[in-house]
């Protein structure tokens, strides 16, 4: 039984190094996140009309468009870690793969289309 | 010195259980003594693996305490007067019965880098007085590897994946690496850029805690990390 | 008689078996639940911001309550959580690349030390603007 489950194909994987690449990403993604979002605001969070405002700089849109895409492929790929730890059978390894890009894709359309809505009630 | 030795108990068949045996052994002495004196004293049916008594046949590790060691070369004394040592089977592997495991997990390992450890009596090289082989820039120590078991045995990834290459099969990777003599280095890449391969590694250092021989396997996964990654973005990039 | 050796218990959870563990699996453990916590955080985070697509009165009522101190409270948990598994990515980051093997322990501490001072400012930062 050991044998069988040791002698599986081998594949080549960028996970590892991906996860390492977008983390230092995240570092400087997330620390300009936090400052401009919650720590240069009176307050700490903006009210409606300060996120519009915000928003509507394009430069502040592309950055947090950059944040949104490398934390959702950083976290996926985290709860991918995980789950291929339980030691599952290829077949299945590939549906969670398959699934994870797909919410992948789900949550980064869906933020997109958040930021642009917002950017087009302040307009 | 007067201990109490809390050993698992499994006999196919019946429910795993503890069994205490109070023995009474000589300060100077280790951890399987002790276990010895139990079983030549008060139960016979008492199974555990052993034979050369000194770390170097790797067949007698066990976990006391909830922690992995080789007991022939772990003192009482470390323990105190009067202590209850628990005394469990090595986590990881099949339990054939009370303290034997199957160790097949272990060779099927070993087997699947090719048994890499074919070198004479090189452990005394560490001292640096003779020339290192061809392509080490350091002393390894991959050589001092008893094949015991204790990195399996703590690898908290081993846990839950079976599929994992482990510490030991991991480590011997990065040594033939280091040093090919003539192996096909396209297959150990491929064997060991897998996602159960070193990439599954998560650095808990808990094999590198447990190796009796200073054999560090997590230091070694952690260097073949490097390689395989820094050899894949090269060539990912179009460098050879 | 056939002998059947007693097969490896392989639950889900095995891997948060504590018992006997060292220092460097405790990183490990920290790693884990705080990336779990970060990622269910992510989505409540992202799901909460669809307020702003209601309207200005919708937001508006969630920055009072984001306001409130239990709230707050939990703002200082998540960045303890982002703080530690940040330095201590930095940390797997570089000795997965072979830098710094030998010193990973040191690393370690390190990195404990910088989440725990830069907790206790953040939460301090945190509470000092409620007042």
């Amino acid at each position: 039984m050991v044998e069988k489950q040791l002698t599986r194909e081998r594949t080549s994987s960028w996970s590892w190094i991906l996860q390492a690449f977008t983390g230092a990403l995240l570092l400087v993604l997330l620390g300009l996140h936090m400052v401009v979002q919650h720590f240069v605001v009176e307050g700490g969070l903006r009210d409606y009309q300060q996120v519009v405002e915000y928003l509507s700089n394009p430069f502040v849109f592309l950055l947090e468009v950059m944040f949104l895409i490398i934390v959702t492929w950083h976290a996926l790929l985290g709860v991918r870690a995980i789950l291929f730890d339980l030691g599952l059978q290829p077949a299945t390894e590939r549906k969670v793969t398959a699934i994870l890009s797909i919410v992948g894709v789900i949550t980064i359309a869906y933020g997109i289309w958040l930021s642009a809505t917002i950017v087009a009630q302040g307009a | 010195m007067k201990l109490n030795l809390k050993i698992y108990r499994y006999k196919p068949g019946s429910e795993p259980h503890y069994d205490t045996f109070p023995v009474d052994v000589p300060e100077t002495a280790n951890v399987l003594d002790a276990i010895e004196r139990a079983w030549d004293d008060l139960d016979r049916t008492i199974m555990f693996r052993h034979a050369c008594h000194h770390a170097s046949c790797g067949s007698c590790g066990l976990l006391v305490n909830d922690q992995e060691k080789l007991p022939c070369v772990t003192p009482v004394k470390d323990y105190g007067e009067g202590a209850t040592l628990k005394i469990d089977p090595m986590r990881n592997m099949p339990v054939i019965t009370d303290l034997a495991v199957d160790a097949s997990p272990i060779y099927q390992r070993m087997a699947l880098i090719g048994l890499p450890i074919i070198r004479d009596a090189e452990t005394l090289r560490a001292d640096g007085k003779e020339p290192l082989p061809e392509g080490l820039e350091a002393f390894r120590r991959f050589e001092n590897c008893l094949e015991c078991g204790l990195c399996l045995s703590a690898c908290p990834v081993m846990a839950t994946d079976p599929q994992f290459l482990g510490p030991l099969t991991l480590a011997a990777a990065e040594r033939l690496l280091a040093e090919p003599r003539g192996v096909d280095i396209e297959r150990i890449y491929r064997l060991v850029d897998d996602e159960h391969g070193v990439w599954r590694c998560h650095s808990s250092f808990e094999c590198t805690e447990a190796c009796p021989y200073e054999v560090y396997p997590g230091e070694a996964i952690m260097r073949l990390k490097r390689k395989v990654g820094l050899r894949k973005i090269k060539q990912f990039f179009g460098g050879a | 008689m056939e002998v059947k050796p007693k097969p490896v218990q392989r639950k889900p959870l095995e891997w948060f078996n504590l018992k006997g563990k060292r220092v460097g699996f405790w990183a490990y453990v920290v790693m884990r639940l705080s990336a779990v916590g970060l990622v269910l955080y992510l989505f409540l985070h992202l799901v909460i911001l669809s307020q702003l697509a209601v309207g200005p009165a919708a937001w508006d009522n969630f920055v009072a309550l984001a306001k409130s101190p239990a709230v707050l409270l939990l703002d200082v948990v998540l960045i303890i959580g982002i703080l530690a598994h940040g330095l201590n990515g930095i940390r797997l980051t570089l000795i997965g690349f072979g830098l710094g093997v030998p010193r990973q322990k040191l690393m370690l501490w390190i990195g404990l030390i910088l989440t725990l001072v830069f907790g206790v400012l953040s939460a301090l930062a945190i509470f000092a603007e409620t007042k």
